[in-house]
Formats: structure tokens, C-alpha cells, sequence
């Protein structure tokens, strides 16, 4: 009765502890990236309550069941306990159902039903060591991740078509603050959708870039590019005057 | 000094070997044409592993039999019976635990680099370069601490003693598949000289086909390793199934037993994946072939292929630890493991799953979107057997009557450490936080969590416990007090402060990175100082005990399993008087339940049905 | 110094059990290792075969494996009915196909060389599979010779019955690898 007690209140203030940090506030700058936090936030939720199942025995056991003394003295012994085996594993089963369906299930559906639009603006990655070149479709326009701000509109589907050189290596194309990424590999197209939301520059937030996320060499570190994210008025303006 | 001889000779047949197989390389690639390093090393040093085996003692004690030769093979004698080829499994496994105990120390240094490094944004002590070979080092080194401490060292040790065997199934094969473990180390050490490796453990080609000649050092050893660990595999799978003392029934196996088997089930079939992947990246690097790197290959093979090894190979890691976790809780908490079946079916059952539930790592590789759900939900599911062994171990516990010795510490800190490596795996099963979570330091929090605060945590508690029966004395208790406490809270701090940039942006295997991140950096560098400070007392206290600490009496824990019902240390083949399995080990309480009996060493009478064969074991 | 192995006296396991045991686990793990190999096929070339290959000479090994598979199970037979004569002529019989086998490999290689080089994709594959293949036919052959050179001069069974179980047991498992191999590397259209 103590035990369970304890755990109730461990998992009450674990829970109003975890979630009074909102850990990430409004920095997602997709709706993927959204999803992504708020999956993030009820494994989190899900796991606070097992996490202090396990601590809350361990606490318990260690003050109540210490042999008297470090006394050498048999416990009863209880081999096994069909009824507790069985609710332990059904509650796991049903947990982990519960994780599979959601965030699991509905976040591969959610992260992929804008396959079949048409997106607004498509920019074509290649991946270098260590740069990425960038090219917008049907624009005109192409940058080197050195130098260059990756300018991109806001309320807009977005869609990377990312590749790496022949004779390259893999490379990982991230942006944390879309919370999105994925590798960039020689010989194979992949590509990334998102839908902006915010708009947001690289000096307020340095989750604005690009970083490479796959090991590649020695300026891994270095390969990333700075974004940032427009209203779309102001991103036709920009567009214009690179391609002039 | 005659005891340094063999270890003399290995060195100086290795050297000979070396140069016939350079020699044989050099005459073949001048004749096709340009003459290369890379067959020369290669070549070489498949020649300088045979003949450092041979010239340790493996010529003598096995190489002579196959000829009709008498060989010479004996174990006994002072500390210079653990510098050469010996057949018994105690040397063995106190060879394994040792040379591993230092590996771990020396990758342990490397981290403390790596933490030095990160402790601020910018770029300090190392190069880009030195700073991706240290990580990748340290990586390499800590993976094949953490499969062969459980499986080579404390298995070897124990695993004989605990089933009432006299030794493995095949004692020479178990002398060789230590005695390839120490090329690897030394190819490991030289890497940095030859421009070092900066692909990470992973070693993804096609970047990893294109590293200096310290690359294929790496792949070199990390491919000797892996046939020491199927050999070991192979071994402790034998000897569990033909050695066990009469009488000990599956149903009686201690549960150490049964999570060997499971992890020398996956060391067996899943390692030939790696030596395959690294085999095709030496064949690309000698022979110009096209696995990986296109035009005309394919780059996710590779990743295929590596996680289909490396995934398993975390079970190979967890189980064992998981077993000596359950066996410690069971003998301090004087209680029989709690659902004692149901944990061997939740060993078979993660056996069986983690071998299809690879691809878990390669959610954002670009590979086909359909593969991404089942993956993930078979991934989740080994959250169900792993909870049954927590439901054990907290079961256990349970109404017990605890002693809370070191031994015991350590397997609640593993508990309490695995439930949050555990839970943390299931954020990065699942697909949509493992395409924010991958490559960031969440991962390298989870994975700290899982091998260090489980598996090591555990090999640390298997140490303590397994030390009065390995060293026939005790260690200080107030010492390892210590240990443990600085460690555990040292631990908690520098790997749960990780999991915060990870969660918020910062990836892994950078030197430098995005100031914002500075705090919670310096945060865990220096608790990982106080860690590598932790590991200080510990040292201390085994080689000194070891020396000059008070002898330990056969029985200090009053543990019913057969290990510690012979001397400390003990005799050479084991047993004085021989067990006979009539009940299961864990009879806490239940005093109608006896471990075993003990007869006579060759007990005539062959009262309890099993036959005896007095004729040396042939061939291995 | 005496000769220290352990006398494994208390399992109900005698000694040849174990061996075939650890033979057998070998075994296992090894076709491990051939089903890597023989997965990587599709993912660097899919199922495409190159007309180039040569399937007169690929059946003609096949054929000669199987047979020599036939012959080395007649030499264990043979040793275990203490035809001792009979279990050599046999040996020789297979480790000469052995022999055979190999050479037609290296012909194989030799004209490989011309079509598909080992840096493309299918010669990549052709060269690993067979090269892995052929080492184990190497080590097959001089297990065989290994035993042969053991009971040339012996008349009865003896402590030589794994020898030639396990050369022999090796060299069906030799066989059974080619027969996947073959039909993935010359079949597939
Ligand atoms: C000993 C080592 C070990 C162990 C045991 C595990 C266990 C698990 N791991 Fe971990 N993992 C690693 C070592 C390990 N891992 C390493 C080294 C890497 C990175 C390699 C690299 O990239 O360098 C990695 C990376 C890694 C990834 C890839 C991350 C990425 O790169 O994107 C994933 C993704 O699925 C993952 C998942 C899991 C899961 C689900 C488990 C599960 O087995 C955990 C199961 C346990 C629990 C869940 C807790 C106990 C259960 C209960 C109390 C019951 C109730 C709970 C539920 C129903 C949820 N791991
Ligand atoms: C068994 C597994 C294991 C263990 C125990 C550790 C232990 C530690 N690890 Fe390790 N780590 C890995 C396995 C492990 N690691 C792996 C697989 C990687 C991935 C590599 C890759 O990405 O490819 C990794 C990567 C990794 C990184 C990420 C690097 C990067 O991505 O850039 C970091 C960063 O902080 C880190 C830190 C540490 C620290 C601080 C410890 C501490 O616990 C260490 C504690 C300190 C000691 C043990 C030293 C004690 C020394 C003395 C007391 C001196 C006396 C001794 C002598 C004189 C010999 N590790
Ligand atoms: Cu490109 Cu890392
Ligand atoms: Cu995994």
C-alpha cells in the first residue's frame, strides 16, 4: 500500500515536473516537426510511470525488506505468481500496442500523407564533402552551403529531393528545427516533405540549419548551412533577386 | 623470465610470419603489375596471427597432435601460466576479465579526451581529425569490452563452475580464441599511427573504404575479434549442452546458464554478418571490387549487413549481465528468482527478435518506406521479454530478506540504469522521434545507458561477486563502497545530462558545435571526470586485495550454487568431490530443496546412471 | 610435465558426441556467413545474369561437386565398415575432383577477368562468391589429404573415426554451399 503510494506521488510530481518544462515550447518550425514534439512528449508522458514503478521498488525493497542486522536469513519463497505474471504482461502487451498505434503508427501515416501533393517549392540537395549544394526547381537558382543562407518560405510545402555525389560518401541531411532529416546517399534519391509553419532565422535560433548527420570526415562538424524561413512575399522577392 | 618466453616467441614468430606473408604478397603484386601496401598488410598479418599463435604455445600444446606428436599442454604453475596458451578456463577467463579490465581503462582515457574536448564550443586539444579517431576508437574499444567481459571473462570463468563441469567442451579452441584477442588490441593501438580511422565504430563505407591505412588496421581487428567471439560462442553453446553435472536438468540451470546460451546463440550465427561486411570492405579496399560504392554498388548494404551483427550483438552484451543480475539478486535477496521459466522464455523470445528488428537504425538511411513499420513494431515488441526480466528481478526483491552488499548494489543500479537506457530504446523505435532523435546525443545517451549503466554496471556487480571465488580473497568493503557511490551518481549525472542537447538539437561525432549547447556540455564533462575518478578506488582495491587482501572462505555469500561448493580459488578440474545435481539452485527457504550432492571424484559405482569415459577427450 | 586434458568424465556425452556437436555448430554458423554472402548478390546486381557467364562450365562444377560428394560419403562408409583400402581410394578419388573443381574455378576467374572485371558489380559478386566458396574447397581438400595422411598405414578404425567424419561431414557442407550458390550466380535471369 506505502509502495504504491509512493509511486502515485512520484509519478504525479514526475509528470507535472516534466511537463511545467515544456521542453519544447513552440520551436518546431513544421507541422511534422510539431507531431514529431508532441510523440516526443507522450512517450514521455508513458514512460514517466514505469520509470518510477522501477524506482519506487528499488527505494522500497532497499528500506523494507534489509535482513535485520545483514542477518543470513531465507526469505518465503515464492517461485512464482501466475496472477502477477499475467497482469504484468498484459499491462506491457497493452502498452506497447498503445505505443505501436500511437505515436508509432499514425506518425508514419502523418509523416508521409504529403506524398501525393504537389508541393509548392521542391529544392534539389547533393550532398559534397563537406557542403551542400542546393538547387530550386524551376527557379533558377542555386547556393553552396558555405557562404550562402538557405532561404525558404513560410506556410508552404517543401520538398528536398536529397542525393549525395557518386564516388562520395553518405552524408545526413537534418534540420533540426523542422525536426526532420534524412541521408543523403551516393547513388540513391531520397526525399524529405515538409510543411512550414514559422518563420524563423538562423541567428535567433541556431536549429535553423542544415547539419550534416552522418559522419562523413573530418569537417563533418563544419558541413551545415544557415537557414531561414520567410513569409512567401518576401521569399518570391528574395528568388528574384538571386536569379537576376 | 622463462615465463615471459612464450609471449617472447609469439612476438618473434609473428615477425617472421609477418614478413612471409609481406613477401608473398610483394612477389604476387609485382607480377600483376603495381606493388601495394594494403595485400601487404593484410597478407602479412595473416601470417603474423598464426605465428604469434603458434609461438605462443599453441604449436606445442595442440599443433604437434595433429602429426602424431606428443604435445605438452600443461596448466599448472605460478603467475607464468597466464602468459602463454593454457587450456583451463579459470586462466582463461581471468585472461579475458584482465586484459579487457585494462582495454576499458584505456578507452575510458580516450573519453576522458573526447569529454576535455567538448567541454566548450570550440575546437581545443585535438585536430578534427585525432578527434574523430578518438571517438571511434574509443567506440571500437568499448563495444569489444562490453561483448567479450560477460562472455569471454566471467562465462569462462564461471559458466564450467556453475554446471558442475570440469571444464569447456573444447579447452584448446577456447585457448585460441583468447590468444586472437591480443593482435586485436595491438592492430587497435597502432591505428592511430597509420592516420587512424575517423568513420566511427559503425565504419559506414563508403567513407570507411577510403580511410588511411589505420582503417584497415580497424577492420583487421574488429574481423579477429569477431572470430574469437563466434569460437567462444560455438564453445559455451557445447559445453552447456554435453557438461553439465548429472542430474542438472534444464529445468535446473542457473539462470547465468541460460542467458549464455542465449547470448552464445547470437555470437555463433549473427558475427559471420560483420566478418562478411568487413571481409567486402577489405576485398574494395585490395581488390578495387564494388560492394558499397557506386556506380555498380549499393551503399545500404553495408548498413544492412553491420546492423544485422550489431544489433543482436547488444543482446550479446545485455543478456549475460542480465543473468548475472538475476543470480546476484537472487542469492542477497535469499529468495528464488521470481518466475524463473518465464525469464528463459523471454531470453529465447529476445534471441529470437533481435535478429529481425535491425533495420531499427536505419529509419532515416533512405531504405524503402514500407520496411519502416514493421521494423518499428517488432522493435517495440522486445520491450515485453525484457519487462518479463524486470518483472523478475523486482519480483525477487520482493518480501525478500536483503543483504545489501556490493555485489547487490551494482545489480539495483544496473535495474535502475537499463529501465532508463530500456525506455529511452523506445523513443528511437519509434519512426517519428527517431527521425528528430537519430545521430544526436540522445542516441549516445540511450546507448551509455543500455552498455554502461546495463551491461557494465552488471559486469561491475558479476566482478564483485565472482572476485572471493577468482582471487581466493576479499576485497574492502569500504573501498568499493566508494566506487560505487561515486560511480553511480557520477554515471547518472554525465549521461542524463546528455540526453538534453540531444533532445534539443546537437548531433554526435563532432569536436565542436553550436555554443548554445556549452552549458549542458560542461555539465557532463565534468561529472565524467568524476566518473574516471570513481574507477581509481576500484583499481586500487582489486590489485591490492589480490595481493595482500584477507583470504575469502569458499562461501562468503552462503550462494547454493555449485560455483562456490569448491575451493577458493579453485582446484584444477574444479570439483574435489563431485556434484550431482538433485534440485534446482535457488532453494532459499525450502529446505526440501538440495542443490546437490557430493561423491567421490571417480565414483565407481556409477550409481546415478551416467556413464564415464576415462579416454582423454580426442581432436577438440 | 604431463599431459593435461581434461577427461570430461562426467557427462553422459562421450568425446566423438562432442566433436560432432562442435562440428555441427560450425557448421551453422558458417552457413551464416554463406547466407550474407549470398544476400549481397541481390542487393549489389539484383537478379540479373550477364550472358557473358559461362553455363556450360558452371553446371560441369556443379556436377563434378555432387559427384565427389558421392564419392567422399562412400570413403566414410567405406572406414566404418574398416575397408580401410576402400576408404583411401575414395579419399583420393574425391580429393582429386576437389582438385579438379578448383583449377576449373581458376579457368573460370581467368576468363571472368576479360568480361566482368572484379570492379564491376557483377564481377564483384561472381569473384567473393566463388573466391569464399573455393577457400572453403582448399581447406576440404587439405583435411582430406590431412586424413588420408593419417590412416594410410593404419587397418582398423581407431581414434581416427571424427577425422574422417568431420572432413567428410565438412566436404558435403562444401557441397550443399555450391548447390545455392550456383543457381544464384548462373540461374537467375
Ligand atoms: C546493451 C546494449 C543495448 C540494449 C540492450 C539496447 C536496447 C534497446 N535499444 Fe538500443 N542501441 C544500442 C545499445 C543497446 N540498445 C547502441 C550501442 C546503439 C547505437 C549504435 C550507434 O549508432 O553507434 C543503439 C541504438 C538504438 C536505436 C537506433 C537509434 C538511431 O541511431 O537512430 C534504436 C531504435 O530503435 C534502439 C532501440 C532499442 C530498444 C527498443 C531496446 C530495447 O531492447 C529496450 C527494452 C527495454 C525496456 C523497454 C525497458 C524495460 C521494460 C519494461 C519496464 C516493460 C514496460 C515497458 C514498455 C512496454 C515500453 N537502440
Ligand atoms: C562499453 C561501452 C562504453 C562505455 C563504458 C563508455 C564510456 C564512456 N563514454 Fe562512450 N561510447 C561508446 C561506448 C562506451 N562508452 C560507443 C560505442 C560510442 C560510439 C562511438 C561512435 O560514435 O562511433 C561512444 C561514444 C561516446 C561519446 C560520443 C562521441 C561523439 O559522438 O562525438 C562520448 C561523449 O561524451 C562518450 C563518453 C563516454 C564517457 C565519458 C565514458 C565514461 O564512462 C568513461 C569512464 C572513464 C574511465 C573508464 C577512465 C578511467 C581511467 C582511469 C581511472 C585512469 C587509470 C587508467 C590507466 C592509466 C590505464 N562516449
Ligand atoms: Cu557530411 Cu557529415
Ligand atoms: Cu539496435
Amino acid at each position: 500500500m506505502t509502495a504504491a503510494a509512493i509511486w502515485v506521488l512520484l509519478t504525479i510530481i514526475g509528470e507535472l515536473f516534466f511537463l511545467q518544462l515544456d521542453i519544447f515550447g513552440d520551436t518546431a518550425a513544421t507541422e511534422q516537426g510539431h507531431f514529431i514534439d508532441e510523440a516526443f512528449i507522450l512517450l514521455m508522458v508513458m514512460a514517466i510511470p514505469i520509470f518510477t514503478f522501477v524506482i519506487t521498488m528499488i527505494l522500497y525493497v532497499v528500506l523494507k525488506f534489509r535482513a535485520k542486522g545483514g542477518e543470513l536469513e531465507d526469505a518465503a519463497p515464492t517461485r512464482t505468481h501466475k496472477k502477477w505474471v499475467g497482469f504484468w504482461l498484459a499491462w506491457t502487451t497493452i502498452l506497447c500496442l498503445v505505443v505501436i498505434v500511437h505515436p508509432g503508427y499514425t506518425g508514419l501515416i502523418e509523416l508521409r500523407q504529403t506524398n501525393a501533393e504537389e508541393p509548392d517549392l521542391t529544392v534539389n540537395v547533393t550532398g559534397r564533402r563537406w557542403q551542400w549544394i542546393y538547387e530550386y526547381e524551376g527557379r533558377d537558382v542555386s547556393l553552396y552551403s558555405k557562404d550562402d543562407m538557405l532561404v525558404l518560405p513560410n506556410d508552404s510545402l517543401i520538398r528536398f529531393n536529397i542525393t549525395a555525389e557518386d564516388q562520395d560518401v553518405v552524408h545526413s541531411f537534418w534540420i533540426p528545427a523542422f525536426r526532420m532529416k534524412i541521408d543523403a546517399v551516393p547513388g540513391l534519391t531520397t526525399y524529405m516533405d515538409v510543411n512550414t509553419t514559422h518563420t524563423g532565422h538562423f541567428n535567433d535560433d541556431v536549429n535553423f540549419r542544415v547539419q550534416c548527420a552522418e559522419l562523413c570526415g573530418m569537417d563533418h562538424s563544419l558541413m551545415f548551412t544557415r537557414i531561414e524561413v520567410v513569409e512567401p512575399a518576401e521569399f518570391e522577392q528574395w528568388i528574384a533577386d538571386e536569379a537576376a | 623470465m622463462t615465463a615471459f618466453m612464450p609471449l617472447v616467441r609469439g612476438v618473434i614468430y609473428a615477425a617472421i610470419g609477418f614478413a612471409i606473408g609481406a613477401a608473398i604478397s610483394q612477389g604476387i603484386t609485382s607480377m600483376t603489375g603495381e606493388s601495394a601496401t594494403e595485400p601487404m598488410v593484410v597478407l602479412g598479418y595473416v601470417f603474423a596471427v598464426i605465428g604469434w599463435l603458434m609461438g605462443i604455445g599453441m604449436w606445442k600444446s595442440w599443433g604437434r597432435g595433429w602429426f602424431g606428436k606428443s604435445t605438452n599442454s600443461d596448466p599448472t604453475g605460478n603467475w607464468g601460466r597466464y602468459l602463454r596458451f593454457n587450456i583451463d578456463h579459470k586462466v582463461i577467463g581471468i585472461q579475458y576479465i584482465v586484459i579487457f579490465a585494462v582495454v576499458f581503462l584505456l578507452a575510458g582515457l580516450l573519453a576522458m579526451g573526447m569529454r576535455y574536448e567538448l567541454a566548450d564550443a570550440g575546437q581545443n586539444v585535438f585536430t578534427k581529425n585525432t578527434y574523430n579517431t578518438t571517438m571511434s576508437l574509443h567506440g571500437i574499444m568499448m563495444v569489444a569490452v562490453a561483448v567479450a567481459i560477460m562472455m569471454g571473462g566471467f562465462a569462462n570463468y564461471v559458466l564450467p563452475l556453475i554446471i558442475g563441469a570440469e571444464d569447456v567442451a573444447f579447452p584448446r579452441i577456447n585457448a585460441l580464441s583468447f590468444w586472437v584477442v591480443p593482435p586485436v588490441v595491438v592492430l587497435l593501438l597502432l591505428s592511430p599511427l597509420f592516420g587512424g580511422f575517423d568513420t566511427g565504430w559503425t565504419a559506414y563505407p563508403p567513407l570507411a573504404t577510403q580511410t588511411p591505412l589505420g582503417g584497415l588496421l580497424f577492420e583487421l581487428a574488429f574481423l579477429t575479434f569477431g572470430i574469437s567471439s563466434i569460437l567462444g560462442g560455438m564453445n559455451l553453446i557445447a559445453t552447456i549442452i554435453t557438461q553439465r553435472a548429472p542430474g542438472m536438468t534444464w529445468g535446473r540451470l542457473p539462470i547465468f546458464a541460460w542467458s549464455v546460451l542465449a547470448a552464445s546463440v547470437i555470437a555463433l550465427t549473427a558475427t559471420q554478418w560483420i566478418a562478411y561486411g568487413l571481409l567486402m570492405i577489405i576485398f574494395e579496399r585490395i581488390f578495387n571490387m564494388v560492394f558499397f560504392s557506386p556506380p555498380g554498388g549499393n551503399a545500404l548494404l553495408y548498413e544492412h549487413v553491420f546492423w544485422f551483427y550489431s544489433h543482436p550483438a547488444v543482446y550479446i552484451m545485455i543478456l549475460p549481465a542480465f543473468g548475472a543480475e538475476l543470480e546476484i539478486i537472487s542469492h542477497f535477496a535469499r529468495k528464488p528468482i521470481f518466475a524463473y521459466r518465464w525469464v528463459v522464455w523471454a531470453f529465447a523470445l529476445i534471441v529470437f527478435l533481435s535478429f529481425i528488428v535491425w533495420a531499427h537504425h536505419l529509419f532515416t538511411s533512405g531504405m524503402g518506406e514500407s520496411l519502416h513499420g514493421p521494423f518499428m513494431i517488432l522493435t517495440e515488441l522486445i520491450s515485453i521479454p525484457t519487462g518479463i526480466v524486470f518483472l523478475s528481478a523486482l519480483g525477487t526483491l520482493w518480501r525478500s530478506k536483503l543483504r545489501l552488499k556490493i555485489p547487490l548494489l551494482f545489480a539495483l543500479g544496473m535495474v535502475f540504469n537499463f529501465s532508463i537506457g530500456g525506455l529511452t530504446g523506445i523513443f528511437l523505435a519509434d519512426v517519428a522521434t527517431d527521425i528528430a532523435l537519430q545521430d544526436t546525443y540522445f542516441v549516445v545517451a540511450h546507448f551509455h545507458y543500455t552498455i554502461m549503466g546495463g551491461e557494465i554496471f552488471g559486469a561491475f556487480a558479476a566482478g564483485y561477486y565472482w572476485y572471493p571465488k577468482i582471487t581466493g580473497r576479499m576485497y574492502n568493503e569500504n573501498m568499493a563502497r566508494v566506487h560505487f557511490g561515486l560511480m553511480f551518481i557520477m554515471y547518472n549525472i554525465t549521461f542524463l545530462a546528455m540526453f538534453v542537447p540531444g533532445t534539443v538539437g546537437m548531433n554526435r561525432r563532432i569536436a565542436e558545435y553550436p555554443p548554445e549547447f556549452e552549458f549542458m556540455n560542461l555539465v557532463t564533462t565534468i561529472a565524467a571526470f568524476g566518473l574516471g575518478i570513481s574507477f581509481l578506488p576500484w583499481v586500487y582495491n582489486m590489485i591490492n586485495s589480490w595481493i595482500r587482501g584477507p583470504k575469502a572462505p569458499d562461501n562468503p555469500w552462503d550462494a547454493k550454487t555449485l560455483e562456490w561448493q569448491t575451493a577458493s580459488p579453485p582446484i584444477l578440474e574444479n570439483f574435489e568431490d563431485f556434484p550431482t545435481v538433485t534440485g534446482d539452485p535457488y532453494g532459499y527457504g525450502d529446505d526440501s530443496v538440495e542443490h546437490a550432492t557430493y561423491g567421490r571424484r571417480f565414483d565407481e559405482g556409477d550409481g546415478h546412471g551416467h556413464g564415464h569415459n576415462v579416454a582423454p577427450a580426442e581432436g577438440d | 610435465m604431463t599431459e593435461h586434458v581434461p577427461q570430461h568424465v562426467n557427462h553422459r556425452f562421450s568425446s566423438l558426441d562432442i566433436n560432432r556437436l562442435g562440428l555441427w555448430l560450425f557448421l551453422v554458423s558458417d552457413a551464416s556467413f554463406f547466407i550474407a554472402l549470398l544476400s549481397s548478390r541481390f542487393f549489389v546486381v539484383g537478379t540479373s545474369t550477364p550472358e557473358h557467364v559461362d553455363q556450360v562450365l558452371g553446371l560441369g562444377l556443379t556436377i563434378l561437386l555432387l559427384v565427389s560428394s558421392l564419392s567422399a560419403y562412400k570413403a566414410e562408409a567405406a572406414f566404418e565398415h574398416g575397408d580401410i583400402a576402400g576408404a583411401k581410394r575414395m579419399l583420393l578419388a574425391t580429393i582429386g575432383m576437389g582438385i579438379v573443381f578448383v583449377a576449373g574455378v581458376g579457368f573460370e576467374w581467368h576468363e571472368a577477368f576479360k568480361h566482368f572485371p572484379p570492379s564491376t558489380g557483377f564481377g564483384t559478386v561472381l569473384f567473393t562468391l566463388t573466391g569464399v566458396h573455393v577457400t572453403h574447397v582448399v581447406t576440404g581438400v587439405l583435411t582430406l589429404g590431412f586424413v588420408f595422411f593419417r590412416i594410410r598405414n593404419t587397418t582398423e578404425i581407431g581414434d581416427n573415426q571424427f577425422a574422417v567424419e568431420g572432413a567428410v561431414k565438412w566436404w558435403h557442407f562444401v557441397d550443399v554451399a555450391w548447390v545455392f550458390i550456383y543457381p544464384t550466380l548462373y540461374l537467375l535471369k
